[in-house]
Formats: structure tokens, sequence, C-alpha cells
């Protein structure tokens, strides 16, 4: 398992996939500080403490990031039989379900690490706007809402990438199923049941970024571990049947 | 440039998903139709329907990514094959090339909004909603029409990018975080992005409820900015399909 994660960090680097997310999220992060620019009350919205950290959250979770970690995950495991590696791999021997688990870590991994560049910069954005205004306790509060923000919505989308690595051939399919994904979070936010139970929105009630009873919460972790179950099952009955082949 | 724009629908019917993607067309008037069953009232009204299924979300996220995706499809499968070296020597034109394939993204467009126009009325008027009138059928299929035309032309930098680069992480990218950027831009400055001087084109009478406008609607100013976003990606495109060999 160590080498296949080893092997996977080098075939990432060669690939710029990861500069793109970069990318992606810095503009995420710019477009969210433009759009703060709006004056509201008297003042700019950037320029209340805490509006920024909160804000990138939700606007990053239901536009954009998940379906650049669908992509990534999904990418990783289709360019394989893409560019037909997967047949040398396969006489090594590697392990098909090993290998894809190992994709899997990769690529929760990615998802932590970008939710906390995204906190990294709206963090350093704050600092620099108003300093004095920010308290420990505040940006501890958003360093562990953004890491479960990270965690949460690898969750979330891991069953689009384990569904579309059975395909093979689908990264537009995850494109597209994790965008309307997300995308229908913003829908999920209007019912209290529903947030709670809806993956994307789960993560956020998880995170603390709504505030959620006990229960809601509960039923959330319930909802993102059955997720995570699901694409486990996926691809553990996807690589049997592949195995009896 | 007739025959290119007959081959280009040839090779789209043995690609399914393409067909597949139409049905995200039906995403928001199934959505409108849950909407006003359990959280609130038409009233009988039914632009307030339509504002909901056609003009909300569908206008500003839904068609505008589906677009981006399949102007990356129909420029990165050419490549992939490595199809674009006999098409050069057949001959045919890069710039007819391009426009060939937005050509089929303009009438993809048009087909999806007509999809969303029927859904709409179907969702609305089959659950009685509202009644049947030609006059607001009309209306809508008119407002449907335009958006269909006119976004098709907002995403031609998108397809700019796309010829530009063999992968399709990057223009899929770029694709999300330009839609984001026109979401949020629409509070700052509508004539900066293409998305929101779509929107001001299309809502120019202010008779469709619910978006409010920060500046006064310049229909001009609006036309300029999309003619001028254009007008760079057609020279972009020129350039970067020039350079391929």
């Amino acid at each position: 398992m160590k080498k296949l994660l080893w092997a996977e960090r080098q075939k990432i680097r060669r690939s710029n996939i990861v500069w793109i997310a970069v990318f992606a999220t810095v503009m995420v992060a710019v477009i969210v500080f433009l759009g703060g620019q709006e004056v509201y009350d008297g003042s700019r919205n950037v320029d209340n403490a805490g509006w920024y950290m909160t804000m990138a959250q939700p606007w990053a979770t239901f536009f954009v990031l998940p379906a650049v970690i669908a992509l990534l995950g999904s990418y990783m495991i289709c360019r394989e039989e893409q560019e037909d590696t997967l047949k040398s791999l396969r006489l090594i021997p590697v392990n098909e379900a090993n290998l894809t688990a190992a994709k899997m870590i990769v690529t929760f991994a990615f998802s932590i690490l970008l939710y906390l560049l995204l906190f990294a910069i709206t963090f350093l954005t704050e600092s620099i706007l108003h300093f004095s205004d920010l308290s420990v306790e505040m940006v501890l509060s958003f360093l562990k809402a953004y890491f479960l923000d990270g965690l949460g919505v690898f969750l979330a989308i891991a069953p689009i990438i384990a569904f579309v690595s059975c395909m093979k051939k689908g990264y537009w399919l995850a494109l597209l199923f994790a965008e309307i994904y997300s995308f229908a979070g913003l829908f999920m936010s209007m019912s209290n049941f529903l947030k709670a139970f809806y993956p994307i929105t789960a993560v956020f009630t998880i995170s603390g970024y709504y505030d959620a009873s006990t229960s809601q919460v509960i039923l959330s972790c319930i909802s993102l571990l059955f997720c995570g179950c699901l694409s486990a099952f996926i691809l553990k009955s996807h690589c049997l049947l592949f195995a009896s082949r | 440039m007739l025959r290119l724009i007959q081959t280009e629908f040839l090779k789209l019917r043995r690609r399914k998903l393409v067909w597949l993607m139409l049905s995200s067309a039906l995403f928001m008037p199934f959505f409108a139709l849950l909407y006003f069953r359990y959280v609130k009232e038409t009233g009988g009204d039914p632009i307030q329907f339509y504002r909901w299924s056609a003009f909300g979300y569908t206008l500003w996220f839904i068609l505008p990514v589906v677009l981006g995706t399949l102007c990356t499809m129909l420029m990165y499968e050419e490549n992939q094959h490595d199809m674009l070296k006999q098409l050069w020597i057949v001959p045919i034109s890069k710039m007819e090339y391009f426009f060939s394939k937005f050509f089929v993204v303009l009438i993809y467009s048009i087909c999806f909004m007509l999809i969303t126009a029927a859904a709409s009325v179907m969702f609305s008027v089959l659950p009685g909603f509202v009644t049947f009138e030609w006059g607001s059928v009309l209306y809508l299929l008119k407002k449907c029409l335009e958006i269909g035309i006119i976004t098709s032309f907002v995403m031609l930098p998108i397809m700019a990018i796309a010829a530009s680069q063999k992968g399709y992480i990057l223009p899929v990218t770029i694709t999300l975080v330009y839609v984001f950027l026109g979401f949020i831009l629409m509070t700052v400055n509508m004539y900066l992005h293409p998305l929101p001087s779509m929107a001001v084109i299309v809502m120019r009478n202010g008779d469709i409820p619910g978006l409010v406008f920060t500046q006064a609607i310049n229909i001009p100013l609006a036309f300029l900015c999309i003619c001028v976003w254009n007008i760079v990606a057609v020279l972009l495109a020129n350039i970067a399909l020039g350079r391929r060999k």
C-alpha cells in the first residue's frame, strides 16, 4: 500500500491537474472577495471580521470545489484505462482494489488540502484587512470547520467517484453529476430535515456552519458515513466482478 | 460550411452522454414543481413559476455549465483520437472547423432551453398551478429562445480555451470558475462579464420579478461586453488553432 501511494504521488507530480485544482481554489477565493465589495449597512462586507471566512465555505462548496475534487479523483482512476497503462499494471501484478483504494486516499488528502488552502487564503486576507478584530478562538474554529468541510465533501462525493470508476470512461459524468449534486444543496437547505440528510449540506451541519441540534448532527454523520460505505461497496463489488471475468 | 455542421451532428449521434446531458434541462422545472407544491403558492401567476423553472438557476448556472462541458467535449474528443491531422489534410479551414463546432453548441443550447420551456409548461399546467394561456406560453418561449441563443455566445471564450488546450481538465475547471465569476459579478458590475450582460439583455423590461439590478439597464453596453469577449475569444482560437500542427 505504501508503494502504491508513493507511485500515485509520482504520477500526479507530472500531471498539471494539481495546479489546475489550486488555480480553481484561488479563483474562488478571489471571486468571493470581489462579491464582498458590496456595501451593506455602511461598510463593505469584507470589512466585517469573519465574513470572508464564513462565506467562502458555502460558495466554494455549492459551486466549484466538489466538482473539481470529483474530477481529480475520476481522472486519476480513469486515466489508467484511457492511457492503456492498466494492462501493464495488471501484469506486475497490482491488486486493482488496492490501486483504487490508494487513489481514493490521495483524493481524500487533496480534498482536505484544497479546503485548507482556501482557509489559508481567506485567513491571510482577513488578517491583512483587520488583524486586531480576529480572535484565536474564532480562527481555530474556522480551521476546524474547513478541515471538516474537506473531509465531509470527500465522503459526500465518494460514491460519484466510485460509480464513475466502474464505468471507466465517464469522467465527464463525474463532473456533471458532482456539479448538479452540489448545486442541488442550495435548495435542500430550505428544509431542516433535508438539510441534515442531504450529504452536501450535511457537511455544513457537521462543520458548524449551520446551527444544528444534536439529532441533526447525528443524522448528518449517518448520511455521510452511508456515502462512504456505499462507495466502498460499489468499488468492492466492481472489483469482484472484474476478478471473476 | 453547412456540410461541416452536418458532419458535426453525425458525429454527435454516437455519443450518448450528449443526449443524457439534455435531461439536466428538466432539473429546475422539476424543482419548481416541488417548490410550489410544498413551500409556496403561485397564486395563479405563471411568471412566478417560470421565474423558478426557466429564468433562475437554469440561466445562471445549469445551462452555462452544460454548454461549457459540451464545448470541451467537442474539442477534446477529436484531439484525443488524433483526428485533427486528418481533418487538416482534407483540408478544412481552421476557423471553419471552430465555427462548425460553435453552431453545434448554438443549436444544442436552443434545444436545451426549448426542453426547459416545454417542461415548465407541463409541470405548471398538469398539476394545476396555473391555467394554460397562449400569451404566457409564447412569452416563455420567446425568452427561452433569447436565453438559448445569447448563452451560446457567452460560452464562446470557453470554446476558445478548449481549442487551445490538449487536455480537458483546464477548460472544464475554467468553465466552473467563469460561471461562478459571472454569478458573483452581477452584484458588483454587470457589464464586465458576458453572463450578467446576457441577464441584462434577457430581463431588459424588468418584467421578471426577483432580480434587482444594481445599475441602470444599458443594452448597447451589454452587447458591447459580449462582443468584446467574443472577439478576443475568436482571435485566441485563431492563434491557438494556427499553431496546431
